[in-house]
């Protein structure tokens, strides 16, 4: 939970994936290879190069211009020791798995404006909110169990 | 000829209001075509060859999230945290990144939002009445 404003005043870019012609918001394939998880399965590691986004800066204008851009990204989500159940049987969802820390590193670049963008170490980023678990929705909601 | 003028006047307002008419009708044909232009784009494909018709392949969103026009729901505890409806598999997600980093003109710059986030889906998802399995990322 946040107050203020979504999109801070001052922001000079907004990267993210193109919204599908489905109306999926900002989700991108992964090749099979790009998501990894340690032995215990505590530590899982999302890592990505060169995938196609898009710069808009103005968004969420409904004119907001697009500017094709570049993002390399290493994300390493590491569980911690407390539980969580998130459920809601009339949206039929079900999640459950443990909260979490989460670090990432990227890089991007927009050639049409030779505007390159590195994060500092991966140790230094921080996120307010993470969890990793498992999920069921929609239609595997009644029948499935989670672990199953 | 004063009697010509009136009647030239009258059949060139005559004229004008034609004109105006065609005009107006001419501007709401125009926005009805690309209108309907619009929504034959959304028509579904005929299948060809006796193809079955089962709908698109990609995974499609939660429908209950468009209460806002905007599924980016931020993530939280207690909400709907995958972004693909008919979902079963491993998820992570995380919101709220922020840090600092530098351009390639030395600058350095402040990143992230209360609503940056990130997560993975990798399990099987419901389309074109059947499953299918992969992993997505939300970025």
């Amino acid at each position: 939970m946040f107050k203020g404003p979504a999109v801070p005043a001052n922001q000079i870019h907004d990267f993210h994936s193109p919204i599908s012609p489905e109306g999926l918001y900002w989700v991108t394939p992964v090749p099979s290879q790009g998501l990894t998880f340690s032995a215990d399965g505590k530590t899982a590691t999302l890592q990505m190069a060169n995938v196609p986004i898009i710069d808009q800066p103005r968004w969420p204008a409904m004119d907001a211009e697009t500017t094709p851009a570049f993002l390399d990204f290493k994300l390493v989500f590491t569980a911690a020791d407390e539980p969580v159940r998130y459920e809601d049987a009339a949206r039929q969802y079900r999640f459950e798995g443990l909260k979490a820390n989460a670090q990432l590193e990227a890089a991007i670049r927009v050639p049409s404006i030779d505007f390159v963008f590195k994060t500092d170490p991966l140790e230094t980023s921080k996120c307010d909110f993470a969890v990793m678990g498992s999920e069921v929705n929609g239609k595997y909601y009644e029948t499935t169990k989670i672990g199953a | 000829m004063a009697r010509d003028h009136v009647s030239r006047l009258e059949l060139d307002r005559r004229r004008w209001l034609k004109l105006g008419i065609t005009s107006a009708a001419a501007v709401s044909l125009r926005g009805t075509l690309l209108a309907q232009s619009e929504a034959q784009a959304c028509a579904p494909p005929i299948p060809q060859n006796h193809e079955p018709s089962n709908g698109g392949t990609c995974p499609y969103p939660i429908p209950w999230l468009d209460k806002n026009g905007n599924h980016n729901q931020a993530a939280m505890p207690d909400v709907e945290l995958s972004s693909i409806y008919h979902f079963k598999g491993k998820l992570a997600r995380c919101n709220g990144f922020h840090g600092m980093g530098t351009d390639n003109k030395g600058n350095r710059l402040a990143w992230g939002t209360p609503t940056t986030d990130y997560s993975y889906m990798a399990g099987e998802y419901w389309a074109a009445r059947q499953a299918h399995k992969a992993v997505f990322a939300h970025t």
